[in-house]
């Protein structure tokens, strides 16, 4: 017990001396912790089960519309398998197209490298104003959040001006996005309504009617439309064979940033890519149906590079690693970064039901970032070790994933990664603890529990229920009720099917 | 600075990918397509031709290529789509101007792009202002038109989606985006019924804008609140022509 919360052994991997990813992908305080601390937050729970009740139907309604919806998600998957195992020749081709077409490349391995082109090319471009700052305005990126963008922006004397209606909730509130599409999914329009009251001086009395609150939203952005001269975006689509960019949005910000100022400055994933202007046949059905339950989506801007005298002229894009490189070198996980961020897998998770976007501390919550925030940082970030618990592994995510990711088995094999990471022989304080719950658990019925993440797992009828538990697991239990517990724990049943399965594995 | 991280990005893929020879592009099986092998050098890519130009999409996993809708079943199932995303329809053959006179009587100003059939805006008694190549409309000036009237590329109609690709008369991006108000003409001929069909008549190296409705947001709730930032009066006529 001397060594609580400390792992005795670090276990070395292959592949992991590739660096991992910084930024806001670090979970500060491991998953249990986090979540406690938004379990107990009521409204948030409201808002966040009301929001993803409805998004669910209207995704289920749009789907069942589409006969060959299967044979869709069969082309998203092969598609970006087939990016994965071609990147080096798909991101040289993209980079010669778009360079061709008059746009300027940058690479960046890391957080630091990215924000400090960006710094760069804002200072060479956007004026100094009567407030000694510069000033940009951006469109929803999670590359950029990912890599606290803003934060790093603010330092160097530059303000970056989110313009997503969302985003600007979650800035105005000086707050953390909780949902990659709805960042702001976890305000009510009460909630809203106050936070605009308090810091749009101009925008006189309001209501809440989401309609008055969007028109205050447009007012209050206009000029900075109109007059700021050098936009950042991310993108959800990089197209290999042409050099282009496209960006899926709704507001007609997006479109406001991509064509009014005369600098734009994207910042992308090397994964984004896909590698035939054709292939978006089948992605632009995948992602609006997918995500917000729409046909589609209000507004799409395509690019490629720049045009004369339409739009921005001067054109950059920042590739960045951070992190996936490392992640596409675990052949078990690569598939997470086929990822398409449509956010059906969070709105169908149970877990992220109850505890929201901010328990997982990343930039990506839900099922994806219980499996990608660990694999772009490496399993041995013991904060982000937990993230893979934190699912009932129901499989609901896998089904509605638009590219078919398998994100249950990723995160069995990611804690089975943390196992051996953090936990050999004995380790952290979870283990102790739950070591010390384990009589508590000796009369077990049911195997929906695995170690860290048993106390989410669903809500069981009948039988044997245990209301609390000792230590850090007891902050778990103070939010549900757990289920009574099988007489094996979850690490001896993983060393027995480790042991077991391992001529098999052999044979792979 | 950039350059090395290149190198070094590219290499870690490769490693990644199990490939040897650290930072040579040792090439892999193109799992999808047998037509040609990855270039055996990142920098040796030739841009018309990358590792799978020359199939149409990656997996063809056997999805509709093109839909079922044709004549007026197109055009109702466009109209519907509209509807459902609360654009406005109307419906004109030959000559659209008297719609367009209606539809835009009440402001003073409007733009349109170079290409414009200008006899569409004999109806009108306002000021028509024709944005094009080195006279462009300023950003200001645009902000002072009350609407913009254009016509479109191609027309998705299961999805309800117009598709403007940056010609003459399509017009720049920003005079579809600043006015208020869009009166966007769809030709029968460029009803397409589903998204593969779209993409398949549109040239990627064109400025794209696909639009589905006016302006909207689901950031309050996820209820859909119509008119945000873009043109928030979509009016679409549908001309038979
Ligand atoms: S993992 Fe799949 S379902 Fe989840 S956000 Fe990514 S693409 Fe969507």
């Amino acid at each position: 017990m001397t060594f609580l919360g400390m792992p005795l052994l670090r276990s070395k991997h292959a592949h992991s001396d590739l660096p991992g990813g910084q930024g806001n992908i670090v979970e500060a305080e491991a998953f249990p912790e986090a979540s406690q601390q938004h379990l107990s937050n009521q409204q948030l729970r409201n808002n966040i089960g009301h929001a993803t009740s409805t998004i669910r139907s209207k995704r289920a309604e749009v789907v069942s519309e589409l006969d060959d919806w299967e044979r869709l998600r069969d082309a998203g998957e092969a598609t970006k398998n087939e990016v994965m195992e071609n990147l080096p020749e798909y991101l040289a081709q993209f980079e010669a197209a778009f360079t061709a077409a008059g746009g300027i490349i940058h690479w960046a391995r890391d957080a630091d490298e990215a924000n400090a082109i960006v710094t760069e090319l804002v200072e060479d471009n956007a004026p100094v104003l009567e407030s000694g700052r510069r000033e940009v305005i951006k469109v929803k990126s999670m590359a950029t959040q990912e890599i606290g963008l803003n934060e790093h922006l603010e330092a160097e004397g530059i303000d970056a001006f989110e313009t997503d209606l969302a985003e600007l909730i979650v800035q105005l509130g000086d707050d953390k996005p909780s949902h990659i599409l709805v960042p702001a999914i976890h305000r009510n329009r009460d909630e809203i309504r106050e936070i605009f009251m308090d810091k749009m001086p101009d925008a006189g009395q309001l209501t809440n009617e989401p309609a008055v609150l969007a028109e205050a939203a447009r007012k209050h952005l206009r000029h900075k439309f109109l007059t700021t001269k050098v936009a950042i975006s991310g993108a959800n689509f990089g197209i290999a064979e042409t050099g282009t960019l496209g960006v899926v949005e709704s507001e007609g910000n997006g479109r406001m940033c991509l064509t009014l100022p005369e600098t734009l400055i994207t910042v992308m994933g090397i994964e984004k890519l896909l590698p035939r202007f054709a292939d978006l046949e089948v992605f632009l059905q995948l992602l609006p149906r997918s995500s917000t339950g729409e046909r589609m989506n209000p507004y799409t801007s395509f690019w490629t590079g720049k045009f004369e005298g339409d739009g921005p002229q001067n054109v950059h894009l920042v590739l960045l690693d951070n992190g996936r490189t490392r992640a596409l070198a675990d052949e078990h996980g690569r598939t997470a970064l086929n990822c398409i961020r449509c956010s059906a897998c969070m709105n169908v998770c149970p877990v992220y039901e109850r505890t929201g976007g901010h328990a997982y501390g990343s930039t990506y919550p839900g099922p994806i970032g219980a499996i990608l925030s660990p694999l772009l940082t490496g399993v041995e970030d013991e904060a982000n070790g937990s993230l893979p618990y934190a699912s009932s592994l129901c499989g609901a995510c896998y089904d509605v994933c638009p590219v078919k990711i398998n994100i249950p088995e990723i995160l069995v094999h990611l804690r089975g990664e943390d196992v051996k990471a953090n936990h050999s022989p004995v380790s952290s304080q979870l283990d102790a603890a739950l070591t010390g719950a384990s009589w508590m658990m000796s009369d077990g019925k049911r195997m929906t529990a695995a170690e860290k993440g048993l106390p989410l797992a669903h809500k069981v009828t009948g039988g044997e229920q245990i209301n609390d538990l000792p230590g850090i697991a007891g902050a778990w239990t103070s939010s549900r009720d757990i289920p009574a517990l099988p007489e094996k724990s979850f690490r001896q049943l993983w060393a027995e099917e480790e042991a077991d399965g391992s001529d098999e594995k052999g044979q792979r | 600075m950039t350059d090395t991280a290149r190198e070094e990005i590219l290499a870690r893929i490769n490693e990644a990918l199990g490939r040897r020879g650290g930072g040579e592009y040792v090439s892999s099986t193109v799992r999808t397509t047998s037509a040609s092998a990855a270039p055996a050098n990142a920098d040796d890519v030739d841009t018309t031709d990358g590792p799978a130009a020359t199939e149409a999409t990656a997996a063809d996993s056997g999805y509709h290529h093109e839909g079922a809708h044709t004549g007026e079943d197109l055009v109702d199932l466009l109209i519907d789509r509209l509807v459902d995303y609360k654009a406005n329809v109307h419906r004109a053959s030959g000559d659209p101007g008297e719609t367009i006179a209606e539809l835009i009587g009440d402001h003073s100003s409007v733009v349109v792009p170079r290409g414009l059939d200008e006899t569409w805006l004999a109806g009108f008694s306002g000021d028509v202002r024709v944005d094009s190549p080195g006279e462009e409309l300023s950003v200001d000036e645009l902000d002072a038109q009350g609407a913009v009237v254009t016509a479109s590329a191609v027309a998705i109609a299961q999805t309800g989606t117009i598709v403007l690709d940056g010609s003459s008369t399509s017009g720049r991006r920003a005079i579809t985006l600043v006015p208020d108000h869009h009166v966007c003409i769809v030709r029968t001929g460029d009803i397409v019924d589903i998204v593969p069909e779209g993409i398949a008549r549109l040239d990627a190296h064109a400025p794209l804008t696909f639009i589905s409705g006016p302006s909207a947001t689901s950031d309050i709730e996820l209820s859909r609140v119509e008119g945000v930032h873009g043109p928030r009066t979509l009016d679409v006529i549908i001309l038979e022509a």
